[in-house]
Order: C-alpha cells, then structure tokens, then sequence
C-alpha cells in the first residue's frame, strides 16, 4: 500500500514539468515590423499596403464628397452631425469625420515615410531579386502617394494659395517613419502653404524622374506629371501648368474614353491616369471598421441601400438643365428620394451600394484637357491645342453642340459638369475668389473661416508647436 | 450539596475507569435531529488514528479504552464528544450546526473556514440565491456584496453587464474580473461575436445555469487575489456549483416557471400628426409668419396616419424555464446531475433565445487515500440577436429615430421602404437573420491523492471549450443583393492545478496550512469571418450561393500562462491569524524582458471576541481584525501587445496584390504587467446573540505601470502606443450590516444591507500626455476627459444653462463661466462622473409561516449619465430634422416670458441646441427594486395529505425591475444603462435599449 503511494506521489512531481519554454509564441496573422524589409514580397507589400491604405474612404470618398456639398454641387441632407456641421460651416475641431482625414492622411504618410527613409539603406545584396531600380520605383511611388496626401491635407486644412500668396500656414510636414522613440520630432510646428507646396513639387518630381511610363494600375510617371499639373493649375504658374498637363494627354498613355463607363469597375479604361480601386474584397482600411469603408457610396445613393444623403444640388441640376441633352447628366444621374424625402436626382458614379467597392476617381484624361484649356486661358497661349479646341471636344463626347468661343466662365461651367462628384468644386471655386454657395452669405465667402477645417482636437492636445486656424473651433 | 454528591460521584466514576482501562467494542446507532440513521458519520478515537464510519443504518462499530472518548463528526452537525464510560453502547443523536453549513468558504486554490479568513472576500450563498429566478448567473451578484458593481449594459438578451469589483483599475487593459468556475478561470473574449452597437459583447456568464450554482466567492484584497497573480488585479469571482452529498437521501427537485417581460420605461416620443404641427408651426415662425403646412413639408396631411415604431419594436415577451436537480450520495460517492431549459423571449422584437445545459459533478472517494470526481457542464445556446445601439439595426434606436410619419406597410400590408437610411425596422426584424449558436464545456477532473495525514495532493485538469457560430443574412428587401455573413470561433483553453496541501495543528494551539502549487494553462482563439454578397433570391440562404465571397477575418491568437504558487497560513489558537501567498507567473503576452512577474500578499488577523477582555464584556459574539498587503497584475491587454505589427489581409492588399501596412501601434518590447498593490483593513463582528453581523473594510489600490495606449501625435502615424505610464488609485470603504429583526415562532424578518464608496484618482499619466490649458496631463475622448490628480472618469462638456426667457436663444457658459450662444469646444469644462458617490444594495427577507417574502433592492448616488442620443431626440435639425423628437420639444420658445425646452426657432442657437453639451448629461442617481419574490411552502400536513411523494412544494413569483426612483429628468430613460465596457466610456449611452421588467410564476417541486 504505502509503495503505491509513494509510487502515486513520484509520478505526480514527475509532472511538474517546466512550462516555461512553452512561453515562446509568435504572432501567425501578422508580420513583425524588423522583418519587413528582409525580403522583396513583404518590401513590395509594404509598398502595395501605401495604395491600400489610399483607398481608405477616409482619404478618397469622404474629403470629395465633402468639397462637394461645401460647394455647390451636392445638397447634403444626412444625418451625421459631424457631416452636418460641415456642411453648416460650424466645424469644430472635435469633428471625428475631419480627425479621421487628418489621421489616415498622417498614416498614410507615415507609411509611404518607412518606405522613402528605409528602403534605400536596405542592401540589395541581401534581399533576394530586388535592384536599385526596383528600389528607386517603390520609393518613387512612396513619393507619389505622399504628395497626393499632402496636397489633400493643405487644400482641405489651409487657405488656399491665393488667400495670402501661399505665405499662410499649411500643415506640419512630416517626412521621417516613428520607430517608437521620442515623439518631440513629431511635434512640428505648420509650414507654410507654400513650403508644402515645394514639398509636394519635390516629391512629385522625384517621382517623375524614377517612375516608369507605364506601371499598370499603380503610379506611374504620367500619375505624377497630372498631379503636379494641378498643383501648378492651383498655384496659377499656368506655363507650367499648360505644360505638364499637355506632356500627359501626348504621352500617349491616355485617351479620352469614348462613353462614361469608366465610373466603375474599370480601372484600365484609357480614361484613368490614376485611380483608386476598390474591390469587394479588399477588406477594411481601418482596424476598427469592419467591412469596406469605403461608406461615402452610402451617401451618393438613395435607399434601399443606401442613404440618400447627398443628392444633386438644385443649382447644379439647373446648369445641367440649362443646356438639356448632356450626357454626363442623362447617363450619370438617377432620379431617386432623398433622406429628407424629397424627390431629386443620385449620381450614378458610385454605383456599388452592395460592396462599397465603386473606384474613387483621382486622375483622369479629361482634367489634363481641361487644366490645359484653363491654364492657356489665363495665360494666352495655345501649348498643345487651343482652349476652345479642348473644350468642344469635351462637349462633343457630352452630346453637346460645338462653341464657338471660350472664355474663362465657359471652361469653369465645363470643369463643373464633367468633374462633379469628384471633389474638385470647393478648390475650384476658392482659386476663383468666388463664395461656396450660390447667393451665399459670410460664411461661405472665400477666406471665410470655416471654409477650411480646422486642424483636430487630435493634434492640438498632443501637439504643443500646432497652430489653430482661425475661428471658434 | 447537591452539586458536591455530582462531584463525588464523577470522580468516583473516573477513578473506576482510570482502574479499568483496557480495550473494549462500542457499539451504537447515530441519528439526526429528525430521528433518520445517519450514515457516514466519522468516528474517531481521540488522540488516535482509530476511526470507522456509520454504515447506512446509522450503526457502527469501534474498539476503544475506557476513559478515552469518541469524536462524531459529520458535515452540518455538531461534533460530539463522548467519552466512553462502562456502557459498551453509545447512541446519539447529532444535533444540525447552522454556523458549519456556513463554515466552510471557497478561496483561490482551496478551502477555508469562514471564521479564520483574513482574506477580505464576498460571499454570496445559497440561501441568498437560491430564490432568485435570474436569466444570467452575473445577476446573482447584483447589489449582494460589498464592493462588487454590476450594471446590465441593456435589457438585450446576452448582452453583456458590466462587472467592476472596487472600481475601475486599469485604463486600457480590460477591467472585467477573472471568472473561475469550479477552477476553471473561463475566457471572455468580447469580439467574439459581431458588434451590434454596445461595445459589450456576449455575456460569458451566460453560459452557466444559475440554478447550477451554489455559491459565490468574490475575492476582493491582495490577499485574497495576489495567489491569481498577473490576472488578478480586477477582483476574481469564484463559482462554485452544487455537489452531491455523501450518504444522503437522493433529492429531486424540479422547477417550472413561467416570466412575462416588458421593458421598464421608454421615452415619450411625438406622434405623427404631434410631428406634423410640430414641424408646421416651427416652419412657420421661421417664414415670419407665413403659414407652412406639413403638406408643403412633405409630411403629409394632419391625420393621414403615421406609425408608431416605438410600439411596434416592444411586446410582452414568454420565457419558459425548467430546471432538473438531482443530488445525492451513497457512502464514498456522492453526485448532483442538473439539466435546465430556458426558452427566453425578450422584450424586444427579434430578441430570444433557447439555452439547454446539462451538469453533472460527482466525486468519490474511493479508498483512505484517494478521492477522485468530475465537474462538467455543457451549454448549448442559441440567441436571435438585435442590434443593442447606436445601430441602424437596433430596434430600439431606429424606432426612436424613425419619423412617425413613415409608413411600415402598405395598403396590402407589404412591408414598405422607408425612404431615408434609417431603415423600415419592422422589415430588418422580420427579414433578416442574425443568429448566435454557441456551445461551451466548462469543467474539470481532478484526483486528491493523501499520502500522509494533513498533507494532500490535488491534481485537476480543466477546459473551457466554446464553440460559436454567427449567421447573420439580410434579405433583398434590406440590403439590395442580399447579404451573409458567418463567423466562426473556437476559444479553447486548457489547464493544469497541481497543488499540494499540508495541514497540520501542532500542540493543540498552532494550526498551520502550507499550500505549493503550480497551473498552466493554454488558450487558442480561432475565427474565420467570412461575408458574401450578390444573391439571386432570399431563398439562396447561405455563403457559398453568393456571387462575391469575402474572407473578413481568418487568425489564431495563441496565449499560454504559466504559474508557482504558494501560500502559508498559521493561527494561534484560532486567535492570532497570519497569512503569506507569493506567485510567479510568466505570459507569452509578454516580450522575453519581461515575461515573468512575482505577486505577493501578507495578511494577519486578530479574533478579538476570543480575548478574555472582549469575552468579559458579554456583547460580541465575534469580534475581528485583519489587515492585508499586497500585489496583483493585470494582464488584459491582447494578444501580442508588445510588438510593433504590420496587418496583412484586406487592411494592407490592394486591385487582389497582398500588401502589408504598419498596424495602429508600433512596438514596446519593455512593456510589462500592470501591478495593483493594494491594503487592505477590516473588521467584522457578531452581537446580540448573532442578531446583528456588522462588517466594515477600508481599501486602497494603487495601480502602478498602468498600462495606457498613449495616444501619440498624429504627425507619428499611429494613433497609440502602450506604455507602462501611469498610476491610479482607487480607495474606498465597504459595509455590510444584516439583522434580524424580528424572530418569533412564526415571523422571522431579516435585513442584509451593504454600501460601497470608491474614489478614483488617476495619480500620474504619462509625461508627454497631453495637457489641458491649466498644464494638467490629460487623456481625452469626445465625452469624458481623464485628469492627473483628478477622477479618471470626468464628464467633459460644455455647459448648458437653457432658454433665456426673454431671449429665446439657449444659452451655455464659456469657458469662463460667462453666458455665451455660441460656445466651442474650448468652452468644455468637468460638468459631472459616471462614477458614484456610493452603491450598494439591500435585501429583506420576512418569513411567516409557510410564506416567504424577500426583496431585493439595489441603488447608486452621485453619478450622471450622458445619454448621447438625446442629440437626436432633442431639437429640430438632427438628421436634417427627419427623426422624431422627445415630446418635451414641443414646447419651443414662442413669446418673452416663456420658460421653454427649446429655444426659438428664429433664434440662432435653434440648431445648436442640440450640439454635445451638459444638455445630454443627466442624474443617474437611482434606487431599484430589483427582485421580490413571495413564495409559499406546503404544509408538512399538505404534503402527507400528497401521499408524501414530495418531500417539498414551493409556489413562486417573482417581479424584476418593478420599481425604479429616479430624477425627473430621467424620465423614459434607463439609469442602469452603459454602452461599453471600455473604462473611459463609463456612463454613456446613446439609444441603449432598457432593462426588462420581468413578472415570473412557477413552482418548485422537491421529492
């Protein structure tokens, strides 16, 4: 009896085994950030993850649809408060729509940022299959969508250029990746609108020279000529900006699309220069969002589906009106109940209510002709073809008649018809010193306070060098 | 004279035996009070290893010496001593022991008798519960026990409550305590399930049968806690379920009943054609005059119908419930085997659930060394859920929202569309499936092997394996192309106690129990998520009929634990108590720097009432003083906290390329365990001949190395880090009074009262935290605002003071404390606390005859709640003024004078009247009756009338929620409401639907 249990007892404490080395477990669904760089799929995904994080709708969908109905192209009549007081000019800078552009817009960057700072000190020697080429490419692209960021920031969160000559303050300028060290460094006081600029034009440049002619559905060397383009369109350098946007349209890269089915799920359409594609599949930007995000399609759809929040505005249905028989209203529009329930008309634009997964347009074909016709407008010239040239043949793929002259009113009304819903109105009309809103009061008014956002609750608290815009935030 | 011939004849008798000791047999018959045989009574030869047991007659046998005396122990009885004399038979009759029932208490790694703990912990009994007719075992708990908060988050079935045991103690690690049922600490993954609005997830204690338990320990101190070590820091909830019982009848006990559930209370909201005008008469001040009628709003003519959504989301829900018990026990092995069924309705449309459990605990003791059992329950659970807030598919929030105006059906009655993103409701319930299927084992083996007498060595091997499924299909109706989604976890955990423990009394006075141990336990969470879209019909039901498949989430989160223990008690003659426990616990949470912790506690107590100057007084029946120190970790802070991550997947892949981008947070390989020390001093006492029990404690906690994802400037990329960077404390008082009333033959009243009041202080954030504009460190949210040196929970708003009576215009301070009717964000000042200022609970319980009543009431002060909805539910423009309003809008500010609700609608600050403001923060404070129950036994009389089939017949009801005081302004609004159980989102709410107010019949058969 007593052996049993001495038996019983030794077998017990032969069980206490140690544990301890079963401590060691690693992460299966993730990738630890010091192995990142250590091989050419996870260099090239980090890169992919830069795209990935643009199509957040954070970055593409809500600033456009914003600059819209701040604007005069879309009525808004949805609910989100943070929305609304956009829309109201009464922002604040608690505003979690406006905190979550300033914040994707900075991951973004940080992002693009690990890429342009530490890729080029990676050895290719010890990466399997990756050239100095290969690098230069990813940094370029970094580069691209960085200033694509950057320009997005200082338009919605400055005045803009012609307020005061670019000399107002734009927004800080980050340019190194947080590894998890000090944060002082990240605590930088705005630059100037115009050094964001120069920032900006740098990154582009950069990008020009590495980037190849054609890199298929992402940034390519004509994605960043087309962007610098507009940035010098916004700046009224016209030579320049005439120039560049003519460099694309010969490229022979791209073509004007013959009908407008380039809206959705068709980014290789020779319409695109660049643009930001989103697939059912490609899963939420954000970790705290399940599903796509991409929910500013919910706002440009009516119900069922979606919300039935941002609706034509009457002014612009009556410029459609104006001139019946434009195709990019007759094609583009449906007519649908507001979630006001008022009867109005959707863009059909972003047509995916069951997957979110309409393709945010950032760069198109159309912008360079109407940039050129614009630029060579104001500066009297004819770099590429004439204004009117450019314009008509614009209005002829719309099914409208040819003009016979153009004048500066004329290229705006075309600029409007063929870009609304897509976010360039608010910039359009600040650049001309003309108010938001049609018969707007104040608030609405170029340089009017709440015309920009003001910079986030997010940033003032834990940023001591910031600078608060103007205005009771 | 008298006494002297006793003397003399005792000591006559003593000197015979003295001169006649030799061995003899005793034979003799046990009985109860009731005159039964009782079998396994323990009989020992004093001072001696010879002992023997009752057989099943009561009869036993013994040989012993004359002189020498005999030792009669069994479990809820007195032990008698009898010495044995010249007779050969000793028969007796025990005597039931009340206070030994009680006795015996459940700690962390073991036993202890009630009165020598010097553990501050809170015991939650049988005979506390066994009468509560509760859907989810966390409600046992509520307003029971010093110190321990529960708030239901909603009357949503399986929605989660808030748990708190002495406040909040972390910020961003979880603050939910460790739950260990029959040793067995449980999982409580939150985002197991999808989020309904409510960040609260499924409850985890829904998985346990109420009816199972008999008993729960909170342990609350250092010294109670420090022996869980790194999960300990947030109190742990001992449960522990019913055993059999050695060598008793086998009882049966059934009980049916019935419930009825209604919700409590709900805002009174607009009608349609209260709509109407409302929105006419407002337009029409606002066109100066110029009639607007709710035609030309497109609202429709006064009278031309509307629906009342509000009406049409609640009913009066049926749950049936049956419960099976049986237990019993022969000589060596004794079992309970329970099986229950719920078929619970709620209050809500859409909102039900089926729960079957089975339970079977059994132990045996299979020989004088050697005892062996199992515990094992199983849990098969199905939830239709809704959405809890916040949350287009919330039946509660929509149908607030929803205009009145919109018609639900057609004339044929066919659902209709509502126009506008806030969905036909009645449609979404109708329609679509939302359906949680869960099956969950919990239980244990274990072998108590005794080599040596006192010293015993345990081993229990345990598992908590949860199975669920989520099915959630919208139809063509809802959502254009159908939609399903399916979620799939697997949260398994095993586990290993080996203890070892010696217990032994040294010369009659010193008592000591030497407890080693070491646990181990393995945890792995899988999930698929997988959603799909694209069908052609509502009848094409599941993922693989749609065009579009999406893989959501498809991951494995792997956690192992490690642990040695130790604890050391020793008393002095039941007087002088001391205790040390010391754990060292190692998490593969944790970076290799780390990985390991030590937790420790030391304890001493002093039983007063056995001093002779105590005893002289002739008042206490028990007198106590006990004091602990110690430490405790937290280690809920994920899975890989200390990594920087880059996220692969649908966050990083773009056009079908696989990407990578860097995860929320980057790296901290120093991150470490949040420890709480805390001390802890108490006192208990019994007097008036146990008529009153009144005990008190003073704690204080201090958590050092909190834990906080700091929130990082924007310009880093990230949004946060975590860093070991603060330091809070939570120091409060706890008291707990029950009397007895009144005792008399046939009326018995007693009265269990408790009160707790903590205060929070956040001592120290980080140094780079970010400051308010007095220079304190802060962290802050959109609603609350943590402050160094002050509370962590501030309500942090700008204030409203109302509608000026001569202005019209709704008026709010500045930052300054001047009137202003155009504040900003800056303007935001503390304005109140979720946090009470004290809590508590108190139970009467009056018996008379065969009627029993208890009540059961639970109560908070001092704290407000911000019911962030009321941004919609207030004023005109919410929404583009398409949602409905509380019935207080109608009355807006129309002439001078007028104290008004709403301001003007000319005025400039109509619109902004419903911005975030001390508008939505309301008193929280409340008194609850929470549970009355009055129930009837038959008679003996009735029951031998019965043919003594049953040996007990109870008839029940029961009311939940009945009655609830509360301030004015919370009228249609639950008190009792959270929405999150993250601790910076304390006491906000925005449509979270009410607690249910439950009526139940039934009876409980014991045979």
């Amino acid at each position: 009896m007593k052996t049993i249990k001495i038996f019983a007892f030794i077998i017990g404490l032969g069980f206490v085994f140690s544990c301890e080395d079963q401590l060691n477990v690693v992460p299966e669904d993730n990738v630890a950030s010091n192995t990142v760089f250590g091989s050419f799929a996870t260099i090239n995904g980090a890169v992919v993850g830069i795209y990935s994080k643009n199509q957040s709708g954070d970055l593409n969908g809500n600033p456009q649809l914003i600059s819209d109905f701040m604007s005069d192209n879309v009525s808004f009549v949805g609910s989100f408060t943070s929305l609304q007081d956009i829309d109201q000019f009464e922002t604040l800078a608690t505003n979690t729509t406006i905190d979550n552009i300033w914040l994707d817009g900075y991951e973004l960057i940080g992002a693009a940022n690990n890429i342009i700072v530490n890729l080029p000190d990676v050895n290719t020697e010890d990466v399997t299959g990756l050239s100095e080429t290969d690098k230069a490419r990813f940094v370029a692209e970094a580069k691209f969508l960085r200033a694509l960021t950057y320009f997005r920031l200082v338009n919605l969160f400055a005045q803009p250029f012609q307020f005061n000559g670019g000399s107002n303050l734009g927004v800080p300028i980050i340019a190194t990746p947080f590894e998890g060290g000090e944060i002082g460094e990240f605590q930088l006081e705005r630059s100037s609108v115009n050094e964001v600029h120069a920032f900006i034009e740098q990154d582009l440049l950069d990008a020009i020279a590495a980037l190849p002619d054609d890199n298929g559905v992402r940034a390519e060397s004509g994605a960043a000529k087309a962007l610098l383009s507009r940035l010098y369109l916004y700046r009224e350098q016209w030579a320049e900006a005439a120039d560049l946007a003519n460099q694309v349209i010969t490229s022979g890269e791209y073509s004007l699309a013959n009908d407008y089915d380039f809206y959705d799920d068709n980014p290789t359409s020779s319409e695109h220069i660049f643009v930001v594609i989103n697939t059912p599949t490609d899963g939420p930007q954000d970790e705290s969002v399940p599903g796509s995000d991409e929910v500013y399609v919910n706002f440009y759809n009516p119900a069922p589906g979606g919300r039935g929040d941002a609706p034509f505005s009457q002014d612009l249905i009556d410029a459609f009106a104006a001139e019946p028989g434009d195709r990019r209203f007759d094609e583009l529009s449906q007519a649908a109940t507001d979630a006001g329930g008022n009867d109005t008309f959707f863009t059909t634009k972003y047509p995916d209510i069951i997957n979110n997964a309409s393709d945010g347009m950032e760069l198109r074909i159309t912008e360079m002709y109407l940039i050129r016709a614009e630029a060579n407008l104001q500066n009297g010239t004819s770099i590429g073809d004439t204004p009117l040239n450019d314009i008509n043949l614009l209005r002829d793929r719309a099914g409208l008649s040819n003009l016979g002259s153009v004048d500066l009113d004329a290229v705006a009304l075309e600029r409007r018809k063929e870009l609304c819903f897509e976010g360039h109105r608010r910039m359009d009309l600040l650049r001309n010193n003309l108010n938001l809103r049609p018969g707007g009061g104040s608030e609405s008014a170029p340089g009017a306070n709440k015309i920009i956002f003001p910079i986030v609750d997010d940033e003032t608290t834990n940023n001591p060098n910031i600078t608060q815009n103007p205005g009771s935030f | 004279m008298k006494v002297q011939k006793l003397f003399g004849t005792l000591f006559m008798l003593l000197l015979t035996t003295v001169a006649m000791s030799q061995e003899k047999t005793i034979t003799g018959t046990v009985i109860d009070q009731t005159g039964i045989p009782l079998p396994g009574v323990n009989i020992v030869v004093e001072g001696t290893s010879n002992g023997t047991q009752t057989d099943f007659d009561g009869n036993y046998s013994i040989t012993g010496s004359v002189g020498q005396a005999l030792l009669f122990t069994y479990l809820g009885q007195k032990t008698e001593r009898r010495v044995i004399g010249a007779s050969n038979v000793i028969d007796l009759q025990m005597e039931e022991d009340a206070q030994a029932l009680q006795e015996v208490v459940v700690i962390g790694y073991g036993n202890q008798e009630e009165k020598k703990i010097i553990q501050n912990v809170g015991i939650v009994k049988q005979e506390a519960i066994e009468n509560l007719q509760v859907v989810s075992a966390d409600q046992l708990l509520q307003g029971q026990s010093a110190g321990t908060q529960i708030v239901n988050a909603s009357g949503v079935l399986g929605s989660a409550a808030v748990i708190r045991v002495r406040g909040v103690n972390s910020i961003n690690s979880g603050s939910q305590p460790l739950i260990v049922i029959d040793g067995v600490p449980i999982t409580d993954t939150a985002t197991n399930t999808l989020n309904r609005g409510g960040n609260t997830g499924i409850n985890p204690l829904s998985f346990v049968n109420p009816n199972d338990i008999e008993s729960l320990t909170v342990l609350k101190d250092a010294g109670a806690t420090s022996i869980y070590g790194s999960r300990g820091a947030n109190g742990v909830i001992l449960i522990t379920t019913k055993k059999g019982r050695k060598g008793e009848n086998t009882t049966v006990t059934l009980d049916v009943n019935t419930q009825f559930s209604q919700s409590t209370d709900v805002p009174d909201i607009l009608t349609a054609d209260e709509f109407r005008q409302f929105k006419s008469d407002v337009a029409t001040i606002q066109n100066g005059g110029v009639t607007v009628s709710p035609e030309d709003l497109g609202l429709g003519a006064i009278g031309s119908g509307g629906t009342d959504w509000l009406g049409g989301v609640q009913r009066t829900g049926i749950s049936q419930n049956y419960n099976l018990g049986i237990r019993g026990g022969s000589e060596k092995t004794s079992f309970f085997f329970g099986l229950d069924f719920q078929d619970t309705e709620g209050f809500i449309v859409g909102n039900d659930q089926q729960r079957a459990g089975a339970r079977i605990n059994i132990d045996s003791q299979v020989n004088d060394w050697l005892k062996a059992g199992m515990n094992l329950g199983v849990t098969n659970n199905r939830l239709n859920r809704v959405g809890i807030e916040n949350n287009t598919n919330a039946p509660f929030t929509t149908a607030f929202l929803q205009s009145p105006v919109v018609r639900a059906f057609d004339d044929e009655g066919n659902f209709l569309q509502s126009g506008s993103f806030i969905p036909n409701i009645f449609a979404r319930v109708a329609l679509n499936t939302d359906e949680v299927k869960t099956f969950r084992v919990i239980g244990n083996a274990f072998t108590e092997i005794s080599p040596l007498p006192g010293l015993t060595w345990r081993s229990e091997f345990g598992m908590d394996k949860l199975n669920l499924e989520e099915f959630v299909r919208n139809a063509e109706f809802n959502s254009p192309g159908g939609f399903a989604q399916q979620i799939w976890v697997s949260d398994d955990r095993w586990l290993t106690n080996q203890t070892i423990n010696y217990t032994n009394t040294f010369n009659e006075e010193h008592t000591l129990t030497i407890l080693a141990g070491l646990n181990y336990e393995e945890t792995l969470r899988t999930r698929s998520n997988v959603q799909s879209t694209g069908f052609l019909t509502d009848d094409l039901r599941n993922l693989g009929s749609g065009s579009t498949p999406q893989v959501l989430n498809g991951d494995r989160f792997p956690s192992r634990l490690f642990g040695l223990f130790s604890r050391v008690s020793y008393d002095y003659g039941g007087k002088y108590l001391v205790e040390g426990s010391i754990r060292r616990d190692g998490s593969s949470r944790f970076g290799a720097n780390n990985r390991f912790g030590y937790f420790w506690s030391a304890a001493a107590g002093w039983v007063l009432s056995e001093e002779s100057f105590i005893e002289d007084l002739n008042f206490f029946d028990f007198l106590s003083l006990r004091a602990s120190i110690g430490t405790v970790g937290n280690d809920r802070l994920g899975t890989f906290p200390s990594l920087g991550l880059f996220n692969a997947g649908g966050f990083g892949d773009y056009n079908g390329e696989s990407g990578v981008v860097p995860a929320q947070r980057p790296a901290n390989p120093d991150l470490k365990w949040e420890e709480s020390e805390t001390l802890d001093i108490g006192l208990k006492s019994t007097f008036l001949n146990g008529r009153i029990n009144f005990n008190v404690a003073y704690f204080k906690k201090t958590t050092s190395d909190l834990l906080l994802n700091q929130v990082l400037p924007p310009g880093t990329g990230f949004t946060s880090i975590s860093r070991n960077i603060g330091e809070m404390e939570n120091k409060g008082w706890e008291f707990e009074l029950s009397t007895v009333n009144v005792r008399t033959e046939n009326f018995e009243w007693r009265t269990n009262f408790n009160l707790t009041t903590i205060d929070n202080k956040v001592l120290a954030l980080n140094a780079d935290a970010a400051t308010d504009q007095q220079g304190r460190r802060i962290i802050d949210g959109p609603i609350q605002r943590a402050i160094e040196g002050e509370s962590l929970n501030n309500f942090f708003l700008i204030r409203y003071i109302g509608v000026n009576p001569q202005t019209g215009d709704a008026e709010w301070l500045d930052v300054d404390g001047n009137v202003t009717t155009n504040p900003g964000s800056g303007d935001r000042v503390v304005t109140g606390s979720p946090l009470p200022d004290f809590s508590g609970g108190m139970t009467n319980t009056l018996s008379y005859k065969g009627f029993d009543l208890a009540v059961l009431m639970n109560y908070s002060y001092g704290n407000e709640v911000v019911i962030d909805g009321l941004r919609f539910a207030d004023g005109n423009d919410a929404i583009g003024g398409i949602v409905n309003i509380r019935r207080q809008n109608l009355n807006f500010w129309r002439q001078p004078g007028d104290n008004a609700f709403l301001p003007s609608p000319n005025s400039s600050t109509f619109n902004l009247f419903n911005q975030r403001s001390s508008q939505q923060q309301l008193d929280a404070s409340y008194l609850r009756i929470k549970n009355v129950t009055l129930g009837y036994n038959l008679p003996q009389s009735v029951l031998d009338r019965l043919g003594g089939i049953f040996s007990g017949v109870r008839f029940y009801v029961t009311g939940t929620n009945l009655l609830t005081l509360k301030a004015d302004e919370m009228d249609g609004i639950d008190p009792e409401v959270t929405d999150d159980i993250d601790p910076l989102f304390q006491g906000e709410s925005f449509f979270t639907a009410p607690q249910a107010k439950l009526y139940s019949f039934g009876a409980r058969l014991t045979f």
